[in-house]
């Protein structure tokens, strides 16, 4: 079915959001993943938004822009919301699929048992595809591990494709100016105009098919 | 692709004495954190005050590495003390953000990277950028050109990193016993990075030195 396996040649966004990205207001790649150990699954876990549920740029930064609206929202209703902890989405880099995967078998990397993206809705948010990098078992410095992969991951990624919510039009300086080129270059989408066109047609069906509890896989 | 081995045999350590140690300038006496941890620097002893105390013995490889250090050109002293008195600050912040915090760190944890950074600065190491996978690790991060340097810094381990955009070139683990021992760690790094010795090579501007991206 073409609304849930994720493909090696499909791309997955990384949406980077200030400050958290960031340090002293310079982009800081390393800040850009945010990878998380679970120790049930034994696995190593990030967050990602699948291209089949955000077709076209505005899709993209659609998603961005919710992100941060999200948690400021859950800090301004802690009490907790001010200048230094708002996040501003700046932009997304993309990444293929086929790159997370490799992380199996690379160099240097042999505690990685296996590494793969799943579509896996979270919070509302249809595109969402979960990271997840089993390893193997004994593994003792999960910390290093972690530092590895998204040392990879960051290699591999392209952009940035950057954005200006409306909500932060005010800002008189966005961060999304300071954001670097990725390590795989510029992101550059060559597809013609009817191949965008099939790409929200198709995401269109997905999302029609999935809230109809059609897609309901695991 | 040069051997970084032969570049560091290239540098005046090779040749000079121990007594010929060039002078450093003046590296501040003490790394504050917010936390309220002191981190001395006293010649070539790493002394921590605070909860703990921790006193390192000077060895002559630390000399010999702080040849290699000081042996070429690197960013002012006083901008690599004013940058490591920041990231001292940034550190203590680190511990003290709200539970949950994507980049809330331990308190062990922070003392760790504290005494790294002091050993760092005594030897007039560019001050790293920093962040963290969660409350249980710091990670020093610099850059040059394309080459990565990562040091992951956790309450038992201390992990160096060392990538090109290609792969990953080196990977070198460290128990906690060896993080009082600053020379191997620094051996470790120095034999890392493959085209050029560990250090910046002309005036900082907005980021530490030109080994910081």
């Amino acid at each position: 079915m073409f609304c849930d396996r994720i493909r090696d040649g499909d791309y997955l966004y990384r949406h980077s959001v200030h400050p958290l990205s960031f340090h002293r207001d310079i982009f800081d790649q390393s800040r850009l993943f945010h990878l998380v150990y679970n120790a049930v699954s034994d696995a190593i876990l990030g967050s990602l938004a699948w291209e089949r549920f955000v077709p076209t740029h505005e899709y993209i930064h659609a998603y961005g822009c919710r992100l941060a609206k999200k948690r400021n929202d859950k800090k301004r209703a802690e009490g907790k919301l001010n200048r230094n902890n708002r996040q501003i989405y700046c932009g997304a880099y993309g990444i293929r699929a086929r790159f997370v995967r490799a992380l199996v078998g690379a160099e240097e990397l042999a505690e990685v048992a296996s590494a793969d993206i799943t579509h896996v809705v979270e919070d509302g948010e249809i595109a969402h595809a979960e990271l997840k990098i089993v390893l193997v078992a004994g593994t003792a410095n999960v910390e290093s591990t972690k530092t590895a992969i998204l040392d990879r991951l960051w290699n591999a990624s392209c952009g940035p494709l950057t954005h200006i919510c409306d909500d932060d039009d005010d800002l008189d300086e966005h961060p999304s100016a300071n954001l670097s080129i990725g390590r795989g270059g510029e992101y550059v989408d060559n597809r013609s105009y009817l191949s965008r066109l099939w790409c929200v047609v198709r995401f269109h069906l997905c999302s029609w098919l999935w809230r109809h509890g059609y897609l309901r896989y695991k | 692709m040069g051997n970084l081995l032969t570049k560091v045999r290239l540098q005046p350590l090779a040749v000079v004495g121990g007594s010929d140690v060039p002078k450093l300038d003046t590296p501040p006496k003490q790394l504050k954190d917010a936390a309220g941890y002191t981190y001395m620097y006293e010649s070539a002893n790493v002394a921590v005050s605070g909860a703990a105390e921790v006193s390192i013995t000077p060895r002559s490889e630390d000399q010999l590495l702080r040849m290699t250090f000081s042996s070429v050109p690197i960013v002012w002293q006083s901008e690599i003390n004013q940058e490591y008195q920041e990231l001292g600050e940034a550190l203590g912040e680190m511990t003290q953000l709200d539970e949950g915090d994507e980049w809330k760190v331990d308190v062990a944890v922070c003392q760790v990277a504290c005494r790294v950074a002091a050993e760092l600065l005594a030897n007039s190491f560019p001050a790293p950028r920093i962040f963290s996978h969660g409350p249980k690790s710091l990670v020093f991060n610099w850059s040059r050109g394309n080459n990565n340097l990562y040091l992951t810094i956790s309450s038992d381990y201390l992990s160096a990193l060392l990538s090109s955009p290609e792969r990953i070139k080196r990977r070198i683990e460290f128990s906690t016993k060896d993080m009082l021992e600053p020379a191997l760690v620094f051996r470790g790094l120095l034999s890392a990075p493959p085209e050029q010795p560990v250090v910046s090579t002309s005036k900082a501007t907005s980021q530490a030195s030109g080994f910081v991206e």
